[in-house]
């Protein structure tokens, strides 16, 4: 009779099936962690740009191409609406259940102090990021984001209407104010909203031609100081710049429904219907504006122009433009992925990608990139925005990258919403901006 | 002659086993009792879900309120620090006062239009079944689908409000409805009336055919009108109902939150923010990750909601039996 060896051994019998049932759990566990080992690792990710098909398509098929070259990595990639995705990500990040990869854009830096992020020091080449782009992600000497998008802020026009109104720009592109404020006198005359914004779901579009002027106003230095509350809006330079804004709000420069109109029908409301003649908004215009008319796109052959933000009289620096880091990728610090996570990202991190961002989505990238290699079919429109940026000297950042708390909560109800709606006059406007953000500084 | 402590102990004992006894026992002549393992089978369920998810949450908000609170893992505590802040908030000093318009002022719009509305179907307008219908759907639709709707009926180019006023020769009174601070506030108010107007309605009118058709009649033969039946017997008599709504309106436009976010989002500078819309913006939506502050102001505000339960509580004890 054979025995279970255990039990040869002492030469005692009794029920073998304890044994049996230890053997088996011990083979499941074997095989268990031997699949484990094998099984493909899956990464969460979450982006905004649902509705951008674009960069959408950017993501999909860089992740795509991802799979397929490494096939222990599987990405569960989900495109969320970015007020979603934040207010998810707030809370998941607190219970450990937040996605491995996510998207942030550098004024929720707080992530990356509260050590929600893993750094990417050791996981990407950031030789492939661009200086500039770096800075905006990092926090104690270690960078935390991926900078896929990144943008200037221009001042798009309608060719046609400028016309219209018997203006012609001038040959740099640049207006002095006084040509600009007849340019929006006009405008409003012949019944022409003259700029289209809208803050119905944004909390910065409607302070873009206001921190434009204070930026060349200013200069880089004490631009700076004044987004950090250490300098007044009350000082005199803050204050000249403001009344000239007000002055174009009350000539009618913004639409009557600026208050609830959204970003997404700014852009309509600039392109199509009822038209307006200019558009303040950051590079990423394109991703809205370049696809089909039916799909909420500008008509084809829009007659689409790019100048300069006005030199404001009394500019410190006229050329002053505003450059910023928008949708980037981090990751989890409690991510369970990191090695497939850091594998992705990494993958993403290459110059032949950010030209392929460039040729796609026609926007600008904190990765470094090759332009005698980009090739696009919108050749022409990139030619006219690098050429706006020719001279330019850059400020890294928007307000809203400078300012939390309530600091930028009354820079989003104030210089947003109510001055440009023309609800609150140039001193309120300044004292509630210099009570909320000089005690935070 | 004081019992021995030996002949003490026996007694209690048997004392307490009997009141054991007598509580695992089965029902005798009561059939609506029970023995206590069938009661706390049917009970503790039910308790589980109200600790965990009502209980649970309300007593970590107040515990939160007390740290500084940037990670589950890791608090530091600050006393009343928060508390001490928030009375000095002015963001959450002018969300508290449009709260307190909105509690006070609102629901007299809600409850009299549904009375209006109710006293229409009650004296037999035409077409009475299909307008009950019509009225009550909106209570249907959900905040979100009311919340667009009213959006585009306040847009300042194409919505129907400003079309009607422009159409009739009154373009100048045209306005960004929502995007106006003085009356930003009064439109969201309007919108909430329209959407709980068929509820007040439905509750009125079952007020109005239970009222007892002897004390009407009494009063058509004292040859009174239908102003004076309507002010010194139909409302008189309806008065308990009118007040429970009233109630039900104030405490919940106390919380209120869905409406404002989907249409606002408390803008045009603060003019519509309330506790609720704050408290969410100090968690979720400001680039700060503190989770003690606006614990603190829920903290104050379940007190605030509470005083006035209590309030109106004691106000109409003697009255009538309010019901929530």
């Amino acid at each position: 009779m054979t025995l279970p060896i255990s039990h040869a051994f002492t030469g005692r019998t009794s029920n073998p099936l304890p044994t049996l049932i230890a053997g088996a759990l011990a083979c499941i566990a074997l095989t268990g962690s031997a699949l484990a080992q094998t099984a493909p690792q899956t990464v969460s990710m979450w982006s905004h740009w649902p509705d951008e098909q674009s960069k959408r398509g950017f993501v999909e098929e860089r992740v795509k191409k991802f799979e397929a070259t490494t096939p222990q990595c599987k990405v569960n990639l989900q495109f969320i609406q970015k007020s979603d995705l934040y207010a998810s990500v707030k809370t998941s990040v607190r219970t450990g259940q937040a996605p491995d990869i996510f998207w942030l854009e550098p004024d929720e830096i707080a992530f990356a102090k509260s050590g929600f992020l893993e750094p990417l020091d050791g996981h990407i080449n950031l030789n492939n990021l661009e200086d500039w782009a770096r800075q905006s992600w990092s926090h104690n000497g270690k960078v935390y984001g991926l900078p896929v998008e990144a943008y200037t802020v221009e001042l798009y026009y309608n060719k046609d209407l400028m016309k219209k109104v018997g203006i012609t720009p001038p040959a740099n592109m640049q207006m002095s104010q006084a040509q600009f404020t007849d340019l929006v006198k006009k405008s409003a005359a012949a019944g022409i909203t003259p700029v289209a914004s809208g803050v119905g779901d944004r909390p910065y579009p409607g302070a873009y031609l206001l921190q434009e002027m204070l930026l060349r106003k200013l200069g880089l230095d004490d631009y700076r100081l004044l987004l950090t509350g250490k300098l007044s809006f009350t000082d005199a330079r803050v204050l000249e710049a403001m009344t000239w804004v007000k002055e174009l709000v009350d000539a009618g420069a913004y639409p009557k429904s600026f208050s609830t109109l959204k970003l997404g029908e700014s852009h309509y409301y600039f392109h199509t219907n009822p038209g307006a003649m200019m558009f303040p908004i950051a590079s990423w215009y394109t991703g809205r504006a370049f696809v089909s008319a039916d799909k909420g796109g500008q008509p084809q052959g829009f007659p689409l122009g790019l100048m300069k933000y006005p030199a404001i009289n009394g500019a410190k620096c006229p050329e002053c433009k505003t450059l910023a880091v928008g949708g980037s990728y981090v990751m989890y610090s409690r991510s369970k992925n990191k090695e497939c996570a850091g594998k992705l990202l990494s993958s993403m991190a290459t110059v032949e990608n950010g030209n392929k961002w460039m040729e796609d989505v026609l926007l600008q990238t904190g990765v470094r990139t090759d332009p005698s290699r980009i090739q696009s079919i919108h050749a022409q429109y990139f030619k006219d925005l690098q050429e706006r940026s020719v001279g330019a000297k850059f400020f890294i950042g928007t307000p809203l990258h400078y300012m939390s708390g309530k600091c930028g909560d009354t820079f989003s109800q104030v210089l947003n919403r109510a001055f440009p709606a023309g609800l609150i006059s140039v001193t309120d406007a300044a004292s509630q901006m210099d009570a909320a953000c000089k005690a935070a500084s | 002659m004081p019992p021995t402590t030996a002949s003490v102990v026996p007694t209690a004992k048997s004392a307490w086993r009997q009141q054991l006894d007598s509580l695992l026992a089965p029902p005798e002549a009561d059939s609506r009792r029970t023995t206590w393992p069938t009661l706390m089978l049917f009970l503790v369920p039910a308790l589980l879900v109200y600790a965990a998810l009502t209980a649970y949450p309300v007593l970590r908000t107040f515990y939160n309120s007390f740290f500084l609170i940037n990670d589950i893992a890791s608090s530091e505590f600050v006393g009343l620090a928060h508390f001490a802040e928030v009375f000095k908030d002015k963001t959450f000093l002018a969300a508290v006062r449009n709260t307190a318009i909105w509690s006070m002022v609102a629901p007299f719009f809600d409850v009299t239009t549904g009375l209006l509305l109710a006293l229409c179907l009650y004296a037999g307008v035409p077409f009475a079944r299909f307008l009950r219908v019509a009225w009550f759907t909106p209570v249907l639709l959900s905040y979100v689908v009311v919340g667009i709707m009213w959006v585009w009926i306040y847009n300042y180019d194409w919505g129907v409000v400003n079309v009607a006023l422009r159409s009739v020769g009154l373009g100048h009174w045209a306005k960004a409805w929502i995007g106006d601070p003085q009356f930003a506030l009064a439109s969201l108010m309007v919108t909430h009336a329209w959407k709980w107007a068929g509820f007040n309605m439905v509750v009125c009118l079952a007020a109005l055919h239970s009222l007892p058709s002897e004390v009407l009649e009494a009063a058509e033969l004292d040859n009174c009108g239908w102003w004076d039946k309507l002010v010194h017997v139909i409302v008189p008599m309806l008065w308990p109902t009118l007040l429970n709504l009233y109630i039900l309106a104030f405490i919940g436009k106390m919380k209120v939150f869905d409406l404002v976010w989907i249409m606002t989002e408390g803008g045009p500078v603060w003019s519509t923010e309330t506790v609720s819309t704050y408290v969410y913006k100090r968690a979720f939506n400001w680039n700060t990750f503190d989770l003690g502050y606006p614990s603190a102001i829920a903290a104050v505000w379940f007190f605030v909601v509470v005083g006035f339960v209590v309030f109106f509580n004691l106000l109409f004890r003697r009255r009538e039996r309010l019901e929530y």
